[in-house]
């Protein structure tokens, strides 16, 4: 039996030489575009243009634009000459978010007990450098609220401890943008990868007429099925190597945890994945068919993942939906070990259930199979 | 170029698709389906993020503090700890995503404007959520603060009714309530009407896998004739969901559509121009199916992600990328989306964007006719 898969494994990979662009884009396609788009995203959200309307020119003005463009977040535009200008621009999209400092604002910070009204406007078309925006301008007023106050009450700026507190942050200390995104990125180019690949398999075949060819052969259908799997769980592997070499290598993301533990489960998840992609490429009748599929399970999966964002923001029932998804654990499971040093004992739940899943997913895929290749 | 060449490769091309009905029903239907998918997903307003309490205080003020800070839907309160061990062990499950320390002397300290005896612990291996919850807890906390402070202090007997003097007054257009999925739905149409240019490179690549290229290249058919030809029923494809797809935004999400339709019907058939052509180019050089699905994907997916301004701002990408995403039409195609749907505004504003899209349209559809002779030659 071994030799008959061996045969097998190898008209596959025989294919593959044939037509070199694919194998290409499989082993390495996912690691580039993981350092491409890795890069270009992992960097903080800066130069925002940003314009200020500043009606009160004074010093105590001029300092708040001052201290706005230190925040690094802004890229301040022309100053703005009337509410039109910001209109338009805002309207465009050429500008995030506008500031106007009234006049009097200088007055209203010399009186005791007066309140200089600041007005911050902002491009709610991209909520979210809006929502940076928003978040930059509060720490500036947040000083400047604290240095008036303690020139109100001539007190020793060293005495005045009012909001201070202490921060310590777990797992990621610099807050480094890249250890949350690239796992996920990871987690969503290998399934990608390793779906594509089997979807391929089977359906090719079916259109190229060849299925029937390879059905009279004498090779039973759990050869058929082991034989073509190999080449996609080489793949797969290599794949998750190579990107688990950039995003810690490139992007310095650690792995605390056990290194085994992290390649047994990812050997664990691409069977997962592939019995998925293998079920529909047998049920598909062409290559385009397959494809099409392959991205809408992929799609829905990517919703479930918590990639862009964590799964307890989504309404409840999606959450629940979300322990059916093998991809969701997955990266749990690789989150745990990289950035937690988690043992087995602490993503248990999620590797039960990646392996639930993948029993009850490879049961019914294999089932299928070997019907439809009957 | 002969029209009648053009609608025979049309009609050749509609058969090809009827034939295979499945397929075309998910090339139809597909875009919509993935927009409500990632609306979704992506569009989550970040809210009941689980914090658990650990409080050596023990006060009426530290309780007080405690309500306060899960009064609202952006925090809530997974449990009240009792020992460190407790809070680290919540961490690491990841069943907190933050925790506050109150420490032993924090009314006494607080009443004597010594600071806020607190100490946050945030899981940093979610950024987003760790920098919300500290955000919210901070801006929460210093309320509190504030609040029993501000009676208190007494300037030359003038109460000083507030530690936070400015009047800060926030104003956010076209989206009041920073709704994520209000500016995210207009992004998300210019990534779903790209997926067509995979059927457009596809169904290139299938005529030269199954050498039918060939046959098609000895009719009088010429090459510009037959890569329009088969551009064409997928333009119509797009353009169905471009119909489609703003009246499920405006039922459903709620995203308001303040712009021409019209205009914004023309402004999407030249976007699907130029995506579909940039389809065109990959299926010009691939010669399967198989890679010319992997480098669409490469190429067109990925990038119309992270390159096109839709959930980060181009503004804050470095030089290099900047440049490659004037290259995609979806980066302009969104800046379009966004302009016609919120503010509302029309051609006489997004001029620029529908001529650098017809410019890109016409470059990609001039390399592939190019490059179609090249290889057959």
């Amino acid at each position: 039996m071994i030799r008959r898969i061996l045969a097998l494994v190898k008209k596959e990979f025989l294919h593959l030489k044939g037509d070199w662009w694919l194998p290409a884009f499989m082993l390495f396609g996912g690691a580039l575009e993981l350092l491409a788009i890795g890069w270009a995203t992992s960097r903080p959200i800066t130069n925002l243009p940003l314009m200020i309307w500043d009606m009160d020119r004074t010093a105590a003005s001029r300092n708040l634009v001052i201290s706005l463009e230190n925040t690094g977040v802004f890229a301040l535009t022309e100053p703005a000459k009337s509410m039109e200008t910001i209109e338009n621009l805002m309207d465009r999209g050429e500008i995030n978010a506008a500031v106007i400092i009234p006049h009097g604002f200088s007055n209203e910070i010399e009186t005791i007990g007066g309140h200089p009204v600041l007005q911050v406007i902002l491009n709610g078309a991209e909520s979210i450098p809006a929502r940076e925006a928003l978040r930059a301008v509060k720490g500036v007023v947040r000083s400047l609220d604290e240095k008036i106050t303690i020139d109100r009450l001539g007190i020793d700026p060293d005495l005045f401890k009012g909001f201070d507190f202490s921060l310590r942050v777990w797992f990621n200390e610099a807050l480094n943008e890249a250890y949350y995104t690239t796992p996920a990125e990871l987690a969503l180019m290998l399934e990608f990868t390793i779906l594509i690949f089997a979807a391929l398999t089977f359906s090719r075949e079916r259109e190229f007429g060849t299925l029937e060819q390879l059905l009279v052969m004498p090779f039973s259908s759990i050869e058929i099925i082991i034989g073509k799997s190999i080449p996609v769980i080489l793949v797969g592997m290599f794949d998750f190597t190579l990107m688990l070499g950039v995003v810690h290598f490139a992007f310095n993301v650690p792995i605390r945890g056990s290194g085994l533990l992290l390649f047994g489960l990812a050997f664990m998840y691409t069977l997962v994945e592939l019995g998925k992609g293998m079920a529909i490429s047998v049920f598909s009748k062409s290559q385009h068919q397959a494809f099409l599929l392959v991205f809408m399970v992929g799609m829905i999966d990517f919703l479930f993942t918590g990639y862009a964002a964590p799964v307890e923001s989504m309404p409840k029932i999606i959450q629940y939906l979300a322990y059916f998804v093998p991809a969701h654990h997955w990266l749990n499971i690789m989150r745990g070990i990289t950035l937690k040093g988690s043992t087995i004992l602490d993503i248990l739940p999620n590797i039960l259930f990646l392996l639930v899943l993948g029993l009850v997913i490879g049961f019914f895929s294999l089932r299928y199979i070997r019907k439809a290749l009957d | 170029m002969s029209f009648r060449h053009l609608w025979a490769v049309i009609r050749k091309e509609l058969q090809h698709i009827l034939r295979d009905r499945g397929t075309f029903i998910l090339v139809l239907v597909t875009p919509t389906l993935v927009l409500l998918l990632m609306t979704y997903s992506l569009a989550v307003k970040i809210q009941h993020v689980p914090i658990a309490l650990l409080d050596y205080d023990q006060s009426a003020t530290s309780r007080e503090f405690i309500h306060q800070i899960t009064a609202g839907d952006d925090l809530d309160l997974y449990q009240n700890a009792v020992s460190m061990s407790e809070i680290e062990d919540l961490l690491i499950k990841g069943k907190i995503k933050a925790a506050i320390i109150i420490g032993p002397k924090f009314s006494e300290d607080l009443l004597a404007m010594r600071g806020l005896s607190l100490q946050i612990i945030i899981d940093g291996t979610e950024p987003e959520t760790g920098g919300f919850a500290v955000d919210h807890i901070g801006w929460r906390a210093e309320a509190f603060a504030n609040d029993i402070l501000a009676d208190q202090i007494l300037v030359n007997g003038i109460s000083l009714d507030s530690l936070e003097p400015i009047d800060l007054r926030i104003r956010s257009w076209y989206n009041p309530s920073l709704e994520p999925r209000v500016d995210i739905v207009p992004g998300l149409l210019s990534i779903v009407l790209g997926f067509p240019a995979f059927s457009v490179a596809l169904t290139l690549a299938r005529e030269h896998e199954h050498s039918t290229m060939e046959q098609l290249l000895a009719t009088p058919v010429r090459r510009i004739e037959l890569l329009l030809g088969k551009m064409i029923p997928y333009i119509l494809a797009g353009l169905v969901n471009v119909i489609v797809i703003p009246v499920i935004a405006m039922a459903w999400f709620n995203v308001p559509f303040n712009g021409n339709f019209l205009e914004f019907l023309l402004l999407s058939a030249i976007f699907l121009f130029a995506e579909l052509s940039m389809g065109m180019v990959i299926g010009v050089f691939m010669k399967s199916q198989s890679a010319a699905l992997a480098l669409s994907f490469l190429v067109v997916l990925f990038p119309g992600f992270f390159l096109t301004g839709i959930f980060f701002p181009i503004a804050s990408l470095p030089e290099m990328a900047r440049m490659e995403s004037m290259f995609l039409p979806g980066t302009h195609y969104a800046i379009i989306t966004r302009g016609v749907f919120l503010p509302g505004i029309g051609i006489d504003a997004l001029w620029p964007y529908a001529i650098m899209l017809i410019v890109l349209g016409l470059a990609f559809t001039g390399i592939a006719a190019l490059f179609f002779k090249k290889k057959l030659a």
